[in-house]
């Protein structure tokens, strides 16, 4: 089947010396959702421009549906949604007005127009609020508005950096509940930036986990997570230097992780393995502050491909930012 | 180039203007101190050669250009707001060719400066200006000033893509106006300058739209109407070529 997003070798570095992308490999699909997941800086946005023919890659190949970005950028504009993570829309015009400003500049005939814009709002459930000025929506209303401005041309591939960033679990749920929507009518790969791994997690079929400008793993949510081992016991520890090798030889150790002050053992039955872990642990001279067993989540999976751990740090400013340019209007 | 997405822009800029002219109105308060207050005050000494027209006439079609241009040159300033926002990704994201996107923000500028030139109108018959009464040359210089405007806010946004913030926009809009202004001949005839501001004078585009509205609306003496026609054009075409040439520096 032909791939709806493919990256081979991908290189951008921009002017400043800086590598955003160094050497992604990416295929996706069609149909699925795919979460590009990874902290702030990992490159995520910068390789969703590459595939929406924004910026040119500095080497290295992109294709959407088979198409090369580069080469065939004006065809791949005609196939594709995007939602940028700013805010896309004009405040100073009603809802309706956007979309309609958006239709015709997607060249979408005048017979076809009214009916399509009708059948978009009330699937938005909207039709109440299409004459309000945008400024006077909530954060979650505009995130629909834009995700429904994208989909007016019934793309094949929808492109969305950070969907739900500054939204409250409630607006991010009913983003989703309308991109679930679109996605049972039309069929639509879609293809998500975030840093919300719960959000990945609930919402993608497919998670690529991006760090330093390199996709480091790509599955299910389950497969990644059973990637990292069955279950993990998470250690404090004090006293003597921690040797990870005596715990390695145990029997029913897959693997230990040292993550800052916290040991982290991956093993398959947690409530069996835990005595033999202490008792390894008690006869090095370290002693166990507090453990607690976890089953894996996508931080973990991250830890383990990634090398470091999962950082939201900048994530306030992005908020703070996202609501400047709602105020703004 | 597709005409939808043209259509489509300078739509957006007449429904932004229907929710909202204030805008327009504060615009006008400048202009309204030349033509009423300046006018009248320099002109009572007669010093400055009008060809016999009363001198705040004579400034008005000036005064009328410098407020529609500047309209066109702080449109720059809405294309970096929405580079700062996500709607310029958005907008290179559809089908539409970089090319009309840049002549269609840039020919809405001139739908803008239409409106406040039907703003300030109203002021300069109050403060007594006679314009030539033919409709079909009001409704020209109308034309003249949307098809120029298109040029200075090309112009605007070559300067957007460079600057990129709106801090320092700010301050170019203004550096960039006021020289166009004083060394065109919106004030004064071109031939009271000092040499080397005369020749800045004679590529100065403004020079040639005063010149197109000045002849349609207060002279009817419409003889060199052809050659400021062409100079305007020519202005455009550069304008926009170049704009959607630097475009692309704009997102990067």
């Amino acid at each position: 089947m032909e791939l709806a997003v493919e990256a081979k070798q991908l290189v951008k570095v921009y002017g400043q010396g800086v590598r955003a992308l160094d050497g992604v490999d990416l295929s996706v699909e069609q149909g699925k959702t795919f979460a590009l997941l990874g902290p702030n800086g990992a490159g995520k946005t910068t390789l969703m421009r590459i595939f929406t023919t924004q910026i040119r890659p500095t080497s290295g190949e992109a294709r959407v549906c088979g198409l090369d970005v580069v080469r065939d950028g004006a065809k791949v504009r005609k196939i594709i949604g995007y939602v940028p993570q700013e805010m896309s829309v004009w405040t100073d015009l009603s809802g309706y007005e956007n979309l309609l400003i958006y239709a015709k500049i997607y060249g979408i005939p005048r017979g076809t127009r009214a009916r399509l814009l009708d059948e978009v709002l009330s699937k938005l459930g909207m039709k109440g609020a299409a004459k309000a000025l945008v400024r006077t929506y909530s954060g979650g209303m505009i995130r629909r508005l834009e995700i429904a401005s994208a989909l007016l041309i019934r793309p094949k591939v929808l492109f969305l950096d950070e969907p739900t960033i500054g939204l409250d679990p409630s607006a991010r749920k009913a983003v989703w509940m309308e991109l679930g929507k679109f996605k049972e009518g039309d069929g639509v790969t879609i293809f998500f930036n975030t840093h919300y791994m719960d959000e990945a997690d609930l919402y993608a079929e497919e998670i690529g986990i991006i760090n330093e400008g390199k996709v480091v793993t790509v599955g299910t949510a389950a497969e990644l997570k059973r990637s990292v081992g069955g279950e993990i016991i998470t250690l404090s520890i004090a006293g003597n230097p921690f040797v990870p090798e005596r715990l390695r030889s145990l029997e029913s150790v897959e693997d230990v992780i040292l993550a800052e002050e916290e040991v982290r053992v991956v093993v398959k039955d947690a409530e069996a393995a835990l005595p033999r872990v202490l008792e390894g642990l008690r006869q090095d001279g370290v002693s166990v502050v507090r453990a607690a067993i976890t089953k894996p989540t996508l931080d973990d999976v991250f830890l383990k491909y990634a090398g470091t751990r999962f950082e939201a740090g900048g994530r306030v400013g992005e908020v703070r930012q996202m609501r400047r340019m709602i105020r703004r209007g | 180039m597709s005409l939808s997405a043209l259509w489509a822009m300078w739509e957006l800029e007449l429904r932004r203007l229907r929710h909202d002219r204030l805008e327009l109105y504060t615009r006008a308060v400048q202009p309204l101190l030349w033509i009423g207050v300046f006018g009248p005050i320099m002109g009572s000494i007669r010093a400055i050669p009008t060809g016999g027209v009363p001198y705040t006439s004579f400034i008005t079609p000036g005064v009328l250009i410098q407020s529609t241009t500047f309209v066109s040159i702080f449109y720059g300033l809405t294309i970096v707001w929405e580079r700062e926002s996500g709607i310029l990704k958005k907008l290179l994201v559809t089908p539409a060719s970089r090319a009309s996107l840049v002549v269609g923000r840039a020919m809405a500028a001139g739908v803008r400066a239409i409106f406040q030139a039907l703003v300030i109108v109203p002021i300069a018959l109050l403060v007594g200006v006679r314009f030539y009464p033919n409709p079909l040359y009001l409704l020209g210089a109308l034309g003249v000033i949307f098809l120029s405007s298109g040029g200075f806010a090309a112009l605007s946004m070559l300067v957007a893509s460079f600057l990129k913030t709106r801090e320092r926009f700010m301050g170019i809009g203004q550096a960039l106006t006021f020289p166009l202004f004083f060394a065109s001949n919106a004030l004064y005839p071109v031939a009271m300058m000092p040499r080397a501001l005369q020749v800045f004078a004679q590529v100065n585009p403004m020079s040639y739209v005063v010149d197109a509205v000045r002849s349609l609306t207060i002279t009817g003496n419409v003889s060199q109407l052809g050659l400021d026609l062409l100079a305007i054009l020519a202005f455009d075409l550069v304008m926009f070529a170049i704009a959607s040439v630097s475009f692309r520096r704009i997102i990067e």
